[in-house]
């Protein structure tokens, strides 16, 4: 039995719906200014062995009701951008989504983690037309959603091949190594911000 | 290269500052110490030479007073024969090098050429300003989080940082930092501005470089 019970393919509808809204803002956003306002945008269920694991290590009951009211990344939404000013413009876009509510925020960018992480991360709670498992209509359903740069989605997805490859050879060198590319790619996305902006002649 | 040269005998000032300008050296002239202290807090310099026996404030205190603020601009002083304790007191308060009076002045220049050429090695490898840290050793700027800086930024990073609160000119920037540059555009010093503040910016520095285009810029801050 899946922890998710009957909810798997809800899941899946309230992911779709979501992206669905974000990709109709980014249509609104090209048809006003031309530019795309993100690189591009993936979705995913949290695998089921990973949500066992987390509402194990929370102490919470492996059950639908967990998995799906008290964890709150069983759906994840990544918007990934080209530059970091995009960022910015997206997060605002989905605080005044109707329907949409911005539980938790919080800025890896700024206060990035001490390996070198960043990204921006929200948790939403999205309104939905399929009743939810407390028997709410419209049913309430979490995303966390992750935005970051295409220079902080290559680094994370290198850090995360690292974490995951057992008996690496210098894993402090590594590591250390890993956090300068981490500040490299973040000088990097900054100097290409600057540069836009005075291609734009903002600065 | 800029000198803040303190002297109070008019005669000796007038030969010395003659004589390093001379050498393409550009040359303010402080009366005592105190008069010193005030110019070096408003100009950044490549060097300065000072007299230690001056009215209102003396050079070593000035010295002092100096380092106190976190200034580590290179400084010579200038000693008469008999004021051995001078020199001790002088070295110790923050001086880098003494020169004996009388002295040729073919020595004076050769010794502020190599305290000008060897400023970077007194520096420290890590400035703190406001509440930015710059570690020059892994270039890296941090305060809420760590970012690197290319060869350019951090030159023109550390320049700013231990100079704060000065006001220095576009022109002075392009001579500094683009002498070798086959392209001295000024556009290219708003540029290395913009990436700078940006970058102060993205690392949460209560700390920023401010200026318009073209004209003077100033690090500033708060603690």
């Amino acid at each position: 039995m899946s922890i998710y019970g009957e909810y798997r393919e809800v899941l899946e509808k309230v992911a779709a719906d979501f992206v669905a809204r974000i990709e109709s803002d980014a249509k609104e956003v090209i048809k006003n200014t031309g530019l795309k306002p993100y690189e591009h945008l993936s979705s995913r269920i949290k695998n089921e062995k990973s949500m066992e694991v987390k509402c194990r290590e929370h102490g919470y009951p492996i059950e639908p009701h967990s998995a799906l009211k008290l964890i709150h990344d069983s759906i994840g939404v990544r918007v990934v951008c080209l530059f970091i000013d995009d960022i910015w413009d997206n997060i605002e876009r989905i605080r005044h989504m109707t329907g949409v509510r911005v539980i938790r925020e919080k800025d890896y960018i700024h206060e990035a983690k001490a390996n070198g992480y960043r990204s921006y991360h929200m948790i939403v709670e999205v309104d939905s037309g399929v009743t939810d498992i407390d028997g709410n209509k419209p049913g309430k359903y979490f995303v966390e959603v992750q935005l970051r740069t295409i220079a902080m989605d290559t680094w994370a997805a290198l850090e995360h091949e690292m974490r995951y490859k057992q008996d690496i050879r210098n894993p402090e060198l590594i590591a250390e190594e890993l956090r300068r590319c981490a500040g490299d790619l973040a000088s990097c996305d900054v100097s290409m911000q600057t540069l836009r902006d005075l291609i734009r002649g903002k600065e | 290269m800029r000198i803040l040269l303190a002297e109070d005998e008019e005669d000796l000032a007038d030969v010395i500052q003659a004589m390093l300008q001379a050498n393409d050296f550009i040359v303010d002239l402080a009366e005592n110490g105190e008069e010193a202290l005030k110019l070096a807090k408003e100009n950044a310099y490549d060097g300065i030479v000072t007299d230690i026996m001056m009215p209102i404030m003396d050079g070593v205190t000035a010295v002092k007073e100096l380092r106190k603020t976190g200034d580590m601009t290179p400084v010579l002083m200038l000693t008469a024969k008999t004021e051995v304790e001078d020199r001790i007191t002088g070295l110790d308060a923050g001086a880098d090098d003494y020169l004996t009076k009388p002295f040729s002045m073919g020595e004076l220049l050769a010794r502020v050429r190599a305290l000008t050429r060897r400023g970077r090695d007194y520096a420290p490898r890590v400035i703190k300003v406001y509440n930015v840290t710059l570690n020059l050793e892994k270039e890296e700027l941090s305060c809420m989080n760590s970012i690197s800086l290319a060869a350019k930024e951090i030159k023109l990073m550390e320049f700013f940082m231990n100079n704060t609160e000065k006001e220095i000119s576009t022109d002075d920037l392009l001579n500094k930092f683009w002498k070798n540059d086959e392209n001295t555009d000024p556009e290219a010093v708003w540029m290395y501005i913009s990436f700078l503040r940006n970058k102060l910016k993205s690392v949460g520095a209560k700390a920023t470089i401010v200026g318009e285009r073209g004209g003077s810029y100033m690090m500033t801050g708060e603690q």
